[in-house]
């Protein structure tokens, strides 16, 4: 009864290698599974398919031509500035802005998650009201408030209520333009990242929590060791999303103002040789490269985390 | 002292590993519904009991109570004389802790109609959460726990199988090996076989039976009426969140003595 599954599958596999009896069938090269001749079937034309490949190319040629050779483009200066050092400069910062302030918000939308879900009524309130704030209050506004902040609380300091000073440190020196940048982007997605999580979570089937609770795992460790990787698998299409979005999201920072991305870099140059289009170009290209190298680590993610549902689907003995 | 820890004490001398539960005047709640309306029932150490009914009887509920997926709304539930999910002080009840609970749990098994097995886990790693997570034990010898169990129902070479790779009783039997693996004194079935094929049904009853002669305390919720007359020791029939009759199964089913037993069972024999 359990290894009926096996034995049909290696029987299977045995058949297909042995090139024996060809049947009745004339042509050589039928295929044959468990000496069973299989269907000789010609897959319907597409011609269709082929029209629509043709015109597409021709027109994809054209535009080519009309963009290569269209001097507007000033391609000599797109290729003059497309390796320069404030932009590669802009490019490591756009991506090391994106990745920390992804990794942050991750973190947080996790906590947020979690105590959404808590009994602790104090907890769920404190979730809510971040969200709300986050969601509901523009982005550039909170970036500048973050570029404010140094200037609206000069000095941090740490005190029991009505009593001694503890710790005084200056802001300037804790928030930084880079802190500053990564601290405003990372809680604004915060905010977005905990609905997408938590639409994860709730997609899980409630036996899940059951079962791990009647073998007397604790609340932790059913977040991490069993929700969390279930969810993963929905979780990653949009996160990817928000990741991209981020991506560009970045070139906000100017509001801070900090003045190292991609954007900025590129929109200096421009600003200072009168030619705006082929720097945007460059940015354009640049965000593309980045984009793309996110997709292939989204790639990877999605199959460490489809395990036991996409792979092997096919094999249920 | 209560009574349900002066049974405790009678019982002690009983088989290792099987533990008694007595459920006096259990009521739930789900809002205004009433699904329990004063259960009284004591399982003896090492006794199968197994509980019948119609759909929507309550008896899921009860084994869910027992468990603590449910709480419940009045009344005491005690396994081997503790008293589940609270602390009794004259009367007014304290809430445990959930790490409490969580230990209160662990000895409970539960096997549960739809599996509910970790898809992203293997079959050996489902068996192996628990003892590794809860009970503390190195990985090496909790994957040979695991071995060893998956042997037990029979499948030793699916181990490194995912949940959506096997049959689902094949993946029954992985809950219940995962649920032995915690080594509970009292084992819940919640109608086992009902997700399944027919002819999947007898392996995973099977794998039951060998579990009785263990000795091992039971509890079942089943609609195989042939199954129970052949395991319990102790049948239950309930009806509209009530018991309307226990006894034993082979007097019970051949000759019940309430009309609404009466009725049941002229429908599903």
């Amino acid at each position: 009864m359990t290894a009926g599954g096996d034995t049909t599958l290696g029987r299977s596999m045995a058949g297909s290698d042995t090139k024996g009896a060809r049947g009745s069938v004339p042509a050589a090269s039928v295929r044959q599974i468990d000496g069973v001749p299989l269907n000789d079937v010609a897959p319907p034309r597409h011609s269709g398919r082929w029209i629509a490949l043709i015109l597409l190319l021709v027109l994809a040629g054209q535009m080519a031509v009309a963009v290569a050779g269209n001097p507007n483009f000033h391609w000599h200066v797109f290729a003059e500035y497309l390796f320069h050092r404030n932009v590669l400069r802009g490019v490591l910062w756009t991506l090391g802005l994106t990745v920390a302030a992804m990794s942050v918000a991750v973190v947080l939308a996790i906590a947020l998650v979690v105590m959404r879900d808590s009994d602790n009524p104090i907890l769920r309130g404190l979730s809510w009201l971040w969200v709300w704030f986050f969601r509901g209050t523009p982005i550039y506004t909170q970036l500048l408030f973050w570029g404010l902040f140094a200037v609206l609380f000069p000095v941090l300091s740490l005190s029991i209520p009505f009593g001694p000073e503890l710790l005084t440190i200056e802001t300037k020196r804790v928030i930084t333009a880079m802190t500053a940048a990564i601290l405003g982007l990372a809680f604004n997605e915060s905010a977005y990242l905990t609905e997408i999580f938590r639409a994860g979570f709730r997609a899980i089937d409630r036996g899940q929590t059951e079962a791990a609770q009647a073998i007397g795992i604790p609340k932790a460790k059913i977040w991490a060791r069993i929700l969390l990787p279930q969810a993963m698998r929905t979780i990653i299409p949009p996160t990817g999303n928000e990741t991209i979005g981020m991506l560009k999201m970045t070139s906000l920072v100017l509001a801070i103002p900090f003045t190292l991305d991609l954007m900025f870099a590129t929109n200096a140059i421009a600003n200072r040789l009168y030619l705006p289009v082929p720097l945007l170009m460059v940015a354009g290209f640049w965000y593309l490269v980045i984009t793309s190298v996110l997709m292939v680590g989204q790639h990877y993610l999605e199959r460490h985390f489809g395990k036991g549902h996409d792979a092997g689907a096919g094999q249920r003995a | 002292m209560t009574v349900a820890s002066l049974t405790h004490t009678a019982t002690n001398a009983s088989h290792a590993g099987s533990a008694s539960v007595e459920i006096t005047g259990v009521h739930k709640f789900f809002g205004t519904v009433h699904a329990l309306r004063g259960i009284d029932l004591t399982i003896r150490p090492g006794e199968v009991c197994v509980a019948i009914g119609p759909s929507g009887s309550g008896k899921s509920t009860l084994l869910r109570c027992i468990n603590q997926l449910e709480t419940i709304s009045a009344g005491r539930i005690h396994l081997n004389g503790e008293l589940q999910g609270y602390t009794d002080s004259g009367g007014r009840l304290h809430q445990l802790s959930p790490r409490r609970i969580a230990a209160q749990r662990r000895r409970t098994g539960m096997v549960f109609q739809r599996f509910n097995l970790f898809p992203h886990m293997t079959a050996l790693q489902n068996v192996m959460e628990g003892p590794v997570q809860v009970r503390r034990i190195p990985r090496a010898r909790a994957r040979e726990q695991a071995r060893a169990l998956l042997d037990r129902v029979g499948l030793g070479g699916l181990g490194d199988r995912y949940p959506n790779q096997i049959s689902g009783g094949q993946q029954q039997r992985v809950a219940i090996a995962r649920a032995l693996a915690m080594e509970p004194e009292v084992m819940l079935f919640d109608e086992p076989t009902s997700a399944l094929d027919p002819e999947l049904v007898g392996e995973v009853l099977d794998v039951i039976k060998d579990l009785v002669r263990t000795g091992m305390t039971m509890m079942l919720v089943t609609h195989e009426i042939g199954f129970a007359r052949e395991i319990a020791d102790h049948l239950v029939f309930m009806d509209q969140g009530a018991i309307v009759e226990e006894g034993r199964p082979r007097e019970m089913l051949s000759q019940p003595k309430n009309p609404r037993t009466q009725a049941f069972l002229s429908k599903v024999l």
